[in-house]
Parts: C-alpha cells; structure tokens; sequence
C-alpha cells in the first residue's frame, strides 16, 4: 500500500513540476513521511537536473540518516534552516546551514547564490519543505512576503519550485491561502492515488 | 558633463546600490554598533581593491593587528598575499602615537597636526587609492574640541581626496539609535554615509544596511538586509518590509 502510494505521488509530482513553473503539494500530516520519501526517490533519479532543498521540518542529518542515497548525489544542495537554532553545529560541503528560520532575507540569498553555480542549460528545481513549518517560527504575513519574492525571483531565473503546506486540523485559512500563489496545486488525500 | 571617475568597492550589490561605486576621492563614513560589520566592510573593500591592482591601508585604533588577521582569516576574501605583497597594509595607529611621543589618551593640536602629517605621508609614499580608519570614533576621543574633530577629518579628507584616494572611516554609536557619530560633526564633513543597523525579529537580529547619503551621486535609500559569510562577505538582500 505505501509503496503504491509513493509511486502514485511520484507520478502526480514529475508531471507537475514538469508543466508548471511552481507547484504547491497540501497534504495531510500523517503522508508527510511518504510524501518526502516520493519527493527524494523522484530526485535521485532525476541526476541531470540540480536540486535545491530547503528542509525547515527535518535537520540535514536526520534527512540524510533516512536517506543515505542522497548524500553521494552532486545535483542536489540542502539549505538546513533548523540545525543551527536547535544548537546543531555539524558542517558539510553539500548544505549550507542558515543560523535561523526566522532569518528569511539570508534564506532567498542562500537558495540563489547555490543556483548561481548552475550552468543556465541544467533544468533547475527547488524544494521548500515546508511553508506550514516556516510559519510557525514566523509571522503569516512575512512568509507570505518572502514567498512573493521568492516566486519572483525563482521564476525570472528559471526555476521551478514545489512548495509542501502541511494540513493540520484547525490551521488558520490564511495559511492554506499561501499556497495558491503556486501555478499549480496538488491536494494529497485517500482517493489520491 | 564629464563622467565622474568611480571607486568599484567589488561588492556588487553595494555597487548596484551606488550606482556602480563611490566617486573617486569621497571619504565616507561607516556607521555602526559593535558587531554591525564596520570592520568587514571596511576589509572586503580593501582587498576587493587590492586585486584591482588598488593599493590600500586599514589603519586600526580599536583592535590590535594579531587579532584583526585572526578573524579575518576566516573570510574566503581575506588574501593573506595581498597583506605580504603590501597591496593591503595594516597599521596600528597607537604605535604610530607612541612612536611619535604623543599623548595616547589627548592630543593637543600639535599633535593631531603631526598625526595628520604622518597618515598623509603614509598614503602618498604608498601611493594609496583606499584608506580605511577604524574608529573616526576612537581618534575623536583624543581630539580636545569639536573645532579639532572638524579640522582634523576635513584636513586628512581634502588631502587624501587630493590623492584621489577613497577614505572610509568607521564610527561608533550604540545599539538601536539612529544617529551618525559619537560627536555630531563626522557625519557634516563626510561625502558618504553608510549605516549599518539591525532589526529584531522573533528574538533574532537582522543585519541592515542603508545608504544614507553618497555625494555627487543618485542613489538607493532602501534598507536592505545585509548577510556576512565567510564564503562571500558582504552581501545584500532586499529586506522583508512585514
């Protein structure tokens, strides 16, 4: 049943992000685990394209512990936004680690200069896990703006985005508002598959 | 209209703000709390016109030399070459006072006069094009009067922009206050104001920057957001208004 799901999911993810400039996933809580398991299974086999993924939920470490295929991959950056302010001072080549998630402006930098080293013909991705997790260290209306910015700035150089917004029971609509500035949104339920 | 001549700084989102640099000879002020990023600024400039062939000079009054090199060694900027090759000179200013007999806590105006002196002979014997002093603060301690901080910062400005050399000067001010200097005068004699602030957001501080004034040139006064890393220095970002 989980493997289905992860097939399906992977499916749904590499037909919109490859139609859509950015794309927004809604998903229940209890698929977030599988969700990112489909989310990284898609990446490793996407080698020709450079990755960027910026985890707000999960420190590097714990990414990497659950997916070791990932940290022999060249194509993919992470940008760990949660170590450093949970007093986590690994270092390593292959994440660039902002000291808080509430430090939004050095985030939209960090996530540009690591693109900035991509030659322009490489299809370029970046993954923001997750919007629902970013709100909870900031103020909505600031999210809100740093995504403006961030569309603006991942669109005008190319780069196609995937938003995760997790749904929780009682989540202010103003969140859930967030994620339909995406071109693009896939709503994870039961029938998904 | 000729074009004025520009000091490329080499950071390119100061320079965007600018314009494309500072004019040519321009002493401008750098203004900060402890921790703001003064002396970074101050050194990514230097070395940044160091490898454009620019000789330069940090003259240091607030912190000795062994510990400028050792925090600057973690910058990817700092060229350790560039300091051996003597295109970026490090100068302790109190030793230059001592050497010259002066009184290190006052100087009388025989004695700000012979400072003058030497610092402009260093520039032109070095044919310097970038100067920094770090504080303007901590040498206005030691001047008596307000008269003698005027005289002494328009006399090392007209004479070094003589020199076509671009001077930045770091002041001093505390936390969360919007003001320029320490004295009130350095920020009338300077071409250029740079301020470097911070916010506060969810307990979290925000480096800022802004351009207050730069003369002879139209330019930004947003507030950016300002991040120091040691990959990159200084860089700027647009700072989330909300």
């Amino acid at each position: 049943m989980v493997n289905t799901l992860i097939d399906g999911l992977k499916e749904r993810i590499s037909k919109a992000i490859t139609i859509n400039q950015s794309v927004g996933i809604m998903l229940p809580s209890k698929n977030y685990s599988d969700l990112t398991q489909a989310l990284l299974e898609y990446i490793c086999s996407r080698t020709e394209d450079a990755w960027v993924y910026v985890t707000i939920t999960k420190p590097y470490d714990n990414l990497i512990k659950q997916f070791g295929d990932l940290s022999g991959l060249e194509n993919i950056k992470f940008i760990d936004c949660i170590s450093r302010a949970a007093g986590i001072s690994n270092t390593n080549p292959n994440c660039v680690f902002i000291e808080s998630p509430t430090m939004l402006e050095n985030l939209g930098l960090e996530i540009i200069n690591v693109f900035k080293n991509v030659d322009d013909d490489t299809n370029k991705y970046l993954i923001l896990d997750s919007l629902s997790t970013l709100v909870i260290y900031n103020d909505l209306e600031i999210v809100t703006e740093f995504f403006y910015h961030l569309a603006n700035r991942t669109r005008a150089r190319n780069i196609h985005s995937v938003s995760l917004m997790i749904e929780e029971e009682g989540v202010d609509s103003q969140l859930n508002k967030l994620i339909y500035l995406n071109d693009k949104i896939l709503k994870v339920r039961d029938s998904f598959i | 209209m000729p074009e004025e001549e520009l000091c490329v700084t080499g950071m390119a989102d100061l320079d965007n703000l600018l314009g494309g640099g500072i004019p040519v000879g321009s002493t401008v002020l750098v203004v900060g709390s402890s921790g703001s990023g003064k002396t970074t600024l101050c050194m990514q400039y230097l070395v940044n016109g160091a490898q454009q062939g620019e000789r330069g000079v940090f003259f240091t009054i607030t912190e000795p030399l062994f510990k400028l090199t050792k925090n600057m060694e973690g910058f990817s900027f700092y060229d350790k070459k560039l300091i051996e090759s003597g295109m970026v000179n490090l100068i302790d200013l109190r030793i230059i006072s001592e050497r010259l007999g002066l009184d290190t806590e006052k100087y009388s105006v025989e004695d700000a006069a012979a400072l003058l002196d030497v610092l402009k002979d260093i520039a032109d014997e070095l044919n310097v094009k970038r100067l920094a002093i770090d504080s303007i603060t901590a040498l206005c301690y030691r001047l008596q009067s307000k008269e003698m901080i005027r005289d002494f910062i328009f006399k090392l400005g007209s004479s070094l922009a003589a020199m076509n050399c671009t001077t930045f000067l770091t002041s001093e001010v505390p936390p969360r206050k919007f003001q320029y200097s320490q004295h009130g005068i350095e920020e009338f004699i300077s071409d250029g104001i740079i301020f470097l602030g911070d916010i506060e957001r969810k307990g979290d501080l925000i480096r800022t920057f802004q351009l207050i004034k730069m003369r002879g040139m139209a330019h930004s006064r947003t507030k950016s957001a300002m991040i120091i890393s040691s990959n990159n220095g200084i860089e700027l970002a647009p700072l989330l208004k909300s």
